[in-house]
């Protein structure tokens, strides 16, 4: 009797120790450790009143000076309410439109997107990023790490892909939790979505790309097969000048070329990489779409394409002696040949991506969060030497500009 | 003509830079005048950016840099010149090291020499008569010693600026 209570309380205390992934209710990738904000709460910043803030802005403002970068921290830190932010952000566009525009820290933009998710301003914080000319807010990959997390926490998988639109056209992926959370979210979204207009596409393409150069495992090689896929087809429907215009992306043609590279890179090397039979299945898919019906594609072209491919086609196909429209029989060929060889090799994965890369986060996040906690502390002091050296020299300025006056008085009463 | 069709479809500098953080300091930017030109890598490393504040979306200003054309870099930072021309185009991150490879031509192991135009070469055949000196090689033109620019190679900014005034 007493036996199998006791073996069933060994089960539950044997579950107890969660890991501090799964929360109950609101679900997010990174730990709660990363999230927390106890340590930038408990950080020194000056008290001061907004009121005073915007007053000396405005003053500054109508003199025609501009205002030093303290000036616009210390307003971002103080912020304690909603109203709050939305005053702020009108000072961080007046200041981003003001001489001293380069120098906006980076603790300030740190601050300013805590401040919004803190105050629930997290559209505010969007529309602000997504502006990035007009406001100037650049986060390094922390802020942005934050931002997805939280976004994934509500669900909003529409906004997190934004988010990782976003760090594609800043070229950020350099950290590898960076790059781990937007592949995450991408593939949530690809998995959901079925058509997608061409930009939507071509942003997909590049974002799979950039982070799945850096990633040295199945997923990476898979996430920029099926990148290189997305281009190519941008490429092919709408020419090379769509894909590469306002994109972190080169001007070269052949982007379906590429993908077939990465395919041939996979089966020769020696290393155990894997393809994905989805993103496989994506460039089939692909290759067919664009082979199969001339017929309704040249239909649309004329219709649409007078200014567009007119001029282009003069003016980019100088140098190329055929089309990438004539290749595409050559590409197909070449892919059933290397599927067939992949294959044969067993280098093709059959797990959905979403579920490797959802295995990949649980593998490696952790350690990459703990080495990002303690990359965060550092900057953190940075930070704070960095604001206790511009207040110094404020106040050097402040006092010599004193002394200055008072210098003048001296000689003028003495005239 | 020319000029419509590149306006549509390229961008000036500042509109690239005003997108990327710190306005791409250290990024590598082209021409598409040069890329179309030149097959050897010829690109500005930015390393000052000063934007014009008042303009709406940031799409103006100035910028510095190191020049590298047909694969020779220069040693001094020089202002970029005919930076609102809508020609320009960032050089991704991930592209930079295969775009900035360039294995230089093996230089020839004689210097060329060419002889000189006739009225020339009497003209200095006349002096070394004249000088009494009783050479009688024939005069060669080093060509390998004056390096003479492509005509679309950047010329300096400040020189143009400081040209025109005039004491009063």
């Amino acid at each position: 009797m007493a036996a199998p209570i006791v073996r069933r309380w060994f089960l539950v205390a044997r579950k107890v120790p969660l890991p501090p992934l799964f929360l109950a209710g609101e679900r997010g990738l990174l730990s709660a450790a990363y999230v927390d904000s106890h340590k930038w709460e408990a950080r020194e910043k000056e008290h001061c009143h907004l009121a005073d803030l915007a007053s000396l802005m405005d003053k500054t403002y109508e003199r025609k000076l501009p205002f030093s970068s303290l000036t616009i921290s210390r307003f971002v830190d103080n912020i304690s309410s909603r109203e709050e932010v939305d005053h702020a952000e009108y000072y961080l566009y007046k200041f981003r439109h003001s001489p001293n525009c380069w120098y906006l820290r980076d603790w300030t933009i740190h601050t300013w997107i805590r401040q919004c998710l803190k105050y629930g301003a997290q559209d505010k914080a969007l529309y602000t990023l997504v502006n990035k000319v007009q406001y100037g807010i650049f986060p390094d990959n922390f802020t942005f790490n934050l931002l997805m997390d939280y976004f994934i926490k509500k669900e909003n998988y529409k906004d997190a892909l934004t988010v990782v639109f976003e760090i594609m056209m800043q070229e950020a992926f350099e950290v590898p939790s960076t790059q781990l959370l937007s592949l995450h979210v991408l593939y949530h979204c690809l998995a959901k979505k079925t058509d997608c207009s061409w930009e939507e596409e071509r942003n997909f393409g590049a974002s799979l790309l950039l982070p799945g150069l850096k990633q040295k495992n199945s997923v990476g090689l898979s996430s920029q097969l099926y990148g290189y896929a997305l281009l190519g087809k941008v490429e092919v429907q709408r020419g090379l000048r769509a894909v590469y215009h306002n994109m972190p992306l080169l001007w070269q043609p052949g982007y379906l070329d590429r993908a077939l590279q990465v395919m041939e890179m996979v089966a020769s090397s020696p290393d155990d990489g894997k393809l994905c039979a989805e993103a496989l299945a994506m460039l089939d898919k692909t290759l067919n779409t664009l082979t199969a019906p001339a017929p309704a594609a040249s239909e649309e072209q004329p219709q649409e394409g007078e200014d567009s491919r007119g001029s282009e086609d003069l003016v980019e196909q100088l140098d190329v002696e055929e089309t990438e429209q004539s290749k595409l029989p050559r590409y197909l060929e070449r892919f059933k040949d290397l599927h067939s060889k992949l294959e044969a090799l067993g280098r093709v994965e059959s797990e959905s991506l979403l579920a490797l890369t959802t295995q990949l986060i649980k593998e490696q996040l952790p350690t990459y969060e703990a080495e990002d906690i303690a990359a965060y502390e550092q900057k953190l002091q940075q930070w704070h030497l960095e604001r206790v050296h511009l207040i110094r020299r404020e106040e050097e300025q402040r006092e010599r500009a004193k002394q200055e006056y008072e210098a003048r008085r001296a000689a003028k009463a003495s005239a | 003509v020319r000029a419509w069709a590149d306006v549509r479809r390229e961008s000036s500098l500042m509109q690239l830079l005003s997108r990327l953080p710190l306005f791409g300091l250290g990024r590598l930017v082209t021409r598409k005048s040069w890329l179309w030109q030149h097959d050897e890598p010829c690109y500005w490393r930015l390393t000052s950016v000063r934007p014009d504040y008042t303009a709406q979306n940031l799409e103006h200003g100035k910028a510095w840099g190191v020049l590298t054309f047909k694969g020779r870099t220069e040693s001094e930072v020089r202002e970029i010149g005919q930076v609102m021309y809508h020609d320009w185009r960032l050089v991704p991150k991930h592209e930079e090291a295969a775009f900035t490879a360039f294995t230089p031509a093996p230089p020839e192991d004689a210097p060329r020499c060419v002889p000189y135009p006739p009225l020339l070469r009497a003209m200095i055949l006349a002096e070394r008569q004249k000088r009494g000196d009783a050479c009688t090689e024939e005069p060669m033109l080093n060509l390998e010693q004056t390096r003479v620019h492509p005509w679309d190679y950047p010329a300096k900014q400040e020189v143009k600026k400081k040209a025109k005034a005039t004491p009063v």
